[in-house]
């Protein structure tokens, strides 16, 4: 049988692969999809906690079925920011975006 | 009614001025006539008190009666009434007063700005003066306390377009507060030293040894320069004849009868306390002993009819204090009741003389009224034979009552100076009603157009006249079991431990008393009869500087100009150069500046780039997680 | 014993097909290595015996979520030369060691922790899906309806911010 601890390593991973996406690439779009990522590890964390510890009231359940709901409004409008953002300035890369400072 | 139900005579009037104050403009007539119904019920009930008092088996034991205002801990905070002799003559004295001041003031104030305003405070007065002599408790005595200072403050400025009057009510605030610190102070250090404010309790601590002596003392003064700050005692005393800028109904309701004689009555209150802290007796005859004499001289050199019958206030107050210093609250409160009768009866009189003849107080313009005002003079004539001390007026009575008691505690050396002053009361007393009503007049334009009052004016006149006349015979035992007390005021009003005293005329005493008031009546008559300016001016001539002193009040208002020019601007100068160059250019603008500097080198590290803001928030995380683990180890 | 294998098997393409994706030169090949890593989740979810929501995962992130990325991804494709810099140099040694190290703490966490006292379960419980809607509905009602008037407040400013504005 598959222990908790398997899930919970495998979570880390995908995590940590997110946020190296997030910090390393240029692309708006990629940066978004490694924020997707880092959310599903996150969920398949609290359904493993929901599993294995909390069956009987499974909030860890309910949480990743929020962690989705809002998944998909922040993917929606993001995406609808990097259009917005492409047709202004003629790119996708984040930090070329770069006038809101000093 | 039951005396139980007392506080009725403050929450009547007190519901007046509420009503007065909201609705007294647009009423007919500015609702004066609601003054005199709130005092007149209160006066009536007054009546319904007393008699239930008296009817209380063993005569004179006090009445209770309060409620549990509020619960913090193991501790209560009970409200309530405290009914005694002493509560009973204050109440007699304030209702009298307050209805014959109200009736007065009718035709005083008739047409003048503000008219039901000032019949509003008139009643917000009255409220709060008789909640202060009922409250069983310092904290209420307290806030009554400021209540009628506010009504004080607000009545001596009644004319504020006249900034003389302004200047005059800041000054009584001013100063009565100084003291009212002192009173605060020394509220709190009884109530931590007892944990109660409740005045019995208080007593019956302090006469059981619980407070140390020096502690006692020191709260036992604190309070005391409450009272002497209220009842206008030197070196407070610089307050009360500038408060004579209000309306002179003002004058004798509340500068003379009634409220600054709140000091004397909660010295008298809390008198057992004064007594069991040793030396304390001592300071408060002193300072009455002081202030008597000083106002007495002060008195002399003033033209101002107001102006001398305020220092003849204070002067008399300070006689109180000094029966207080001899530990004898009865002969206190004798006096502090026909005080009041007579001296308001001297201001209304005043006040009527005023009104007559077109707001002219200025003695140097007056003379020869009595023709002309027959009423106003003879009350007038009464009030001021009161007041210097005459046999069988109210006045003698219980001033040579003060010097029996004086004679008592302290012996003779008091007993000659407060002697002096009452030879100077006699003596300004007289020249005050020989260069008014007697004599020519000294202007004949103002002499022409004076004519005597309305009944509305005179009426109260003539019944303060009776009373100035025949209050003083309740002293005598058959005089008060005839109208229903126990017996004269001295079986009355008593400390507890020492018992009634049954009064008995020491004719050694009274023939001295007579003697002062007729070297100080004859003496007066001899300088000021008949208009002889040689005569009037002798002192003037004699030592002109001596003179001057008297006239600018031995430089009191001087110094203490000077204290404050000196004291109290050095140090705002001190305070406004802290303020400038600390507070303002390195407080205020110095941190202005870091900030912007901070700002201008700090901003560098805003990129503006989203990869770089991402980072500094992984890294902050991945700080957390470390941190976390090496907490937890 | 079958099971672990299968699950063996799906854990090491989910970490695959995520590597992949942050890796991946080419956003578009990123875009697919996504939609596997989230079907791996999504059958992770079914050895957690957890069948709605890896259905809810493969309708909504294998269907939805990968469209409207995809969409976005053709929308802003304005060179097909590729991406040369497609990594953000200067940052990429910090992002490695910023990734590197948060994967090994939160490993050794994971691994060290006791996370019950008294042990935990050898396999997971079955989750209904009774349990799933009476919690959802009765306990968590407020909180869905929010969530809802978020996805249709999310619509309306997706539409504003990505409508073609009269003379542009």
């Amino acid at each position: 049988m598959v222990p908790l601890e398997n899930y919970l390593v495998l979570s880390a991973i995908v995590f940590a692969l997110g946020v190296y996406g997030v910090l390393a690439r240029r692309n708006a779009v990629l940066v978004l999809m490694a924020i997707e990522l880092m959310l599903n590890a996150v969920s398949l964390n609290f359904i493993a906690f929901a599993a294995y510890l909390d069956p009987g009231k499974i909030t860890g359940a309910i949480f990743a079925v929020f962690i989705i709901t809002v998944a998909a409004a922040e993917v929606g409008l993001a995406l609808a920011i990097v259009i917005r953002l492409f047709r202004n300035r003629a790119t996708s890369n984040v930090d070329e975006a770069a006038i809101l400072k000093w | 009614m039951g005396a139980e139900q007392a506080w009725l005579l403050a929450a009547i009037p007190a519901g007046f001025f509420l009503l007065l104050s909201f609705f007294g403009r647009p009423m007919p007539r500015g609702g004066d006539y609601f003054g005199v119904i709130s005092i007149g019920t209160s006066f009536v009930l007054f009546f319904f008190v007393l008699a239930d008092f008296l009817d209380t088996p063993g005569k004179v034991g006090p009445i209770v009666n309060s409620i549990e205002w509020s619960n913090i801990g193991d501790f209560h905070l009970r409200m309530g009434i405290y009914i005694d002799p002493i509560t009973i003559t204050m109440f007699g004295v304030v209702t009298t007063v307050a209805l014959m001041v109200n009736i007065f003031s009718i035709g005083y104030m008739k047409g003048e700005p503000r008219y039901y305003w000032f019949f509003a405070v008139l009643q917000m007065f009255a409220a709060s003066m008789l909640m202060l002599v009922m409250a069983d408790n310092l904290l209420l005595v307290y806030i009554s306390w400021e209540l009628v200072g506010v009504c004080s403050f607000l009545l001596i400025g009644f004319y504020w377009e006249k900034r003389s009057a302004t200047e005059a009510a800041k000054k009584a605030f001013i100063t009565t507060r100084v003291g009212d610190v002192g009173l605060l102070i020394g509220i709190i250090l009884l109530f931590k030293a007892t944990g109660t404010f409740n005045i019995q309790e208080i007593i019956h601590a302090a006469e059981a040894g619980e407070i140390g002596q020096a502690y006692l003392f020191i709260a036992v003064m604190a309070i005391f320069l409450g009272c002497m700050g209220k009842s206008a005692q030197v070196p407070f005393h610089v307050w009360l004849p500038d408060a004579m800028e209000g309306p002179t109904p003002v004058s004798a309701l509340i500068h003379a009868a009634t409220m600054v004689v709140a000091g004397v009555y909660l010295t008298a209150r809390l008198l057992p306390v004064f007594a069991v802290a040793d030396g304390a007796l001592l300071v408060v005859t002193i300072v009455g002993l002081t202030t008597a004499l000083l106002t007495g001289f002060m008195a002399l050199a003033q033209t101002d009819i107001k102006k001398v019958l305020a220092y003849s206030t204070v002067g008399q107050l300070g006689f109180m204090f000094v029966a207080l210093g001899a530990g004898n609250p009865s002969v206190a409160m004798f006096h502090l009741a026909t005080h009041a009768f007579f001296k308001a009866l001297l201001f209304l009189g005043s006040g009527s003389v005023i009104h007559a003849t077109h707001h002219n107080q200025e003695m140097d313009k007056l003379g020869g009224l009595w023709k002309k005002m027959p009423i106003t003079g003879t009350t007038f004539f009464v009030g001021s034979l009161a007041l210097a001390g005459v046999i069988p007026f109210a006045g003698f009575w219980s001033k040579d009552e003060i010097f029996v008691a004086l004679n008592e505690a302290w012996g003779g050396w008091a007993v000659l100076l407060l002697g002096l002053a009452a030879v100077m009361t006699a003596f300004y007393t007289t020249r005050l009603f020989i260069r008014t009503f007697m004599g020519k007049p000294k202007d004949e334009h103002v002499y022409e157009h004076t004519h005597e009052s309305g009944f509305v004016m005179t009426g109260p006149l003539i019944f303060l006249g009776i009373l100035a006349a025949v209050s003083g015979f309740v002293v005598f035992h058959g005089v008060g079991k005839a109208i229903g007390f126990p017996g004269g005021i001295t079986e009355f009003i008593f400390l507890e431990h020492h018992g009634p005293h049954r009064y008995e005329m020491d004719w050694g005493f009274a023939a001295g008393s007579i003697g002062m008031a007729t070297v100080g009546i004859w003496a007066a008559a001899w300088m000021y009869w008949g208009n002889s300016t040689r005569r009037s001016t002798v002192l003037a001539e004699w030592s002109p500087g001596l003179y001057d002193m008297l006239q600018k009040k031995f430089y009191f208002d001087e110094l203490y100009q000077a204290a404050i020019d000196r004291g109290v601007l050095g140090f705002s100068y001190v305070v406004a150069w802290f303020d400038r160059y600390v507070v303002n250019d390195t407080g205020v603008d110095g941190s202005a500046q870091a900030t912007g500097f901070a700002g201008g080198v700090l901003k560098y590290l805003q990129t503006g780039r989203v990869p770089n803001y991402a980072m500094a928030i992984a890294l902050g995380v991945a700080g957390l997680a470390v941190a976390g683990l090496v907490v937890r180890g | 014993m079958a099971t672990e294998v299968l699950w063996w098997i799906f854990a090491a393409a989910i970490v695959a097909f995520s590597a992949g994706t942050v890796f991946s030169r080419s956003v578009l090949h990123s875009a697919i290595f996504l939609i596997g890593s989230l079907a791996g989740v999504g059958a992770m979810y079914l050895f957690l015996t957890v069948e709605f929501l890896a259905l809810v995962q493969f309708l909504i992130y294998g269907g939805a979520v990968t469209v409207l990325i995809l969409l976005a991804l053709m929308l802003t494709r304005s060179d097909a030369r590729g991406t040369p810099d497609a990594v953000n140099g200067p940052q990429l040694p910090f992002a490695l060691l910023v990734s590197g190290g948060l994967m090994a703490v939160l490993i050794g966490v994971a691994a060290g922790t006791d996370w019950r006292p008294g042990g935990v379960p050898d396999s997971p419980t079955n989750i209904g899906i009774e349990t799933i809607s009476e919690r959802l509905f009765a306990d968590f009602g407020a909180p869905f309806v929010i969530a809802s008037a978020l996805l249709l407040v999310a619509l309306v400013g997706a539409i504003i911010l990505a409508r073609q504005e009269e003379g542009e």
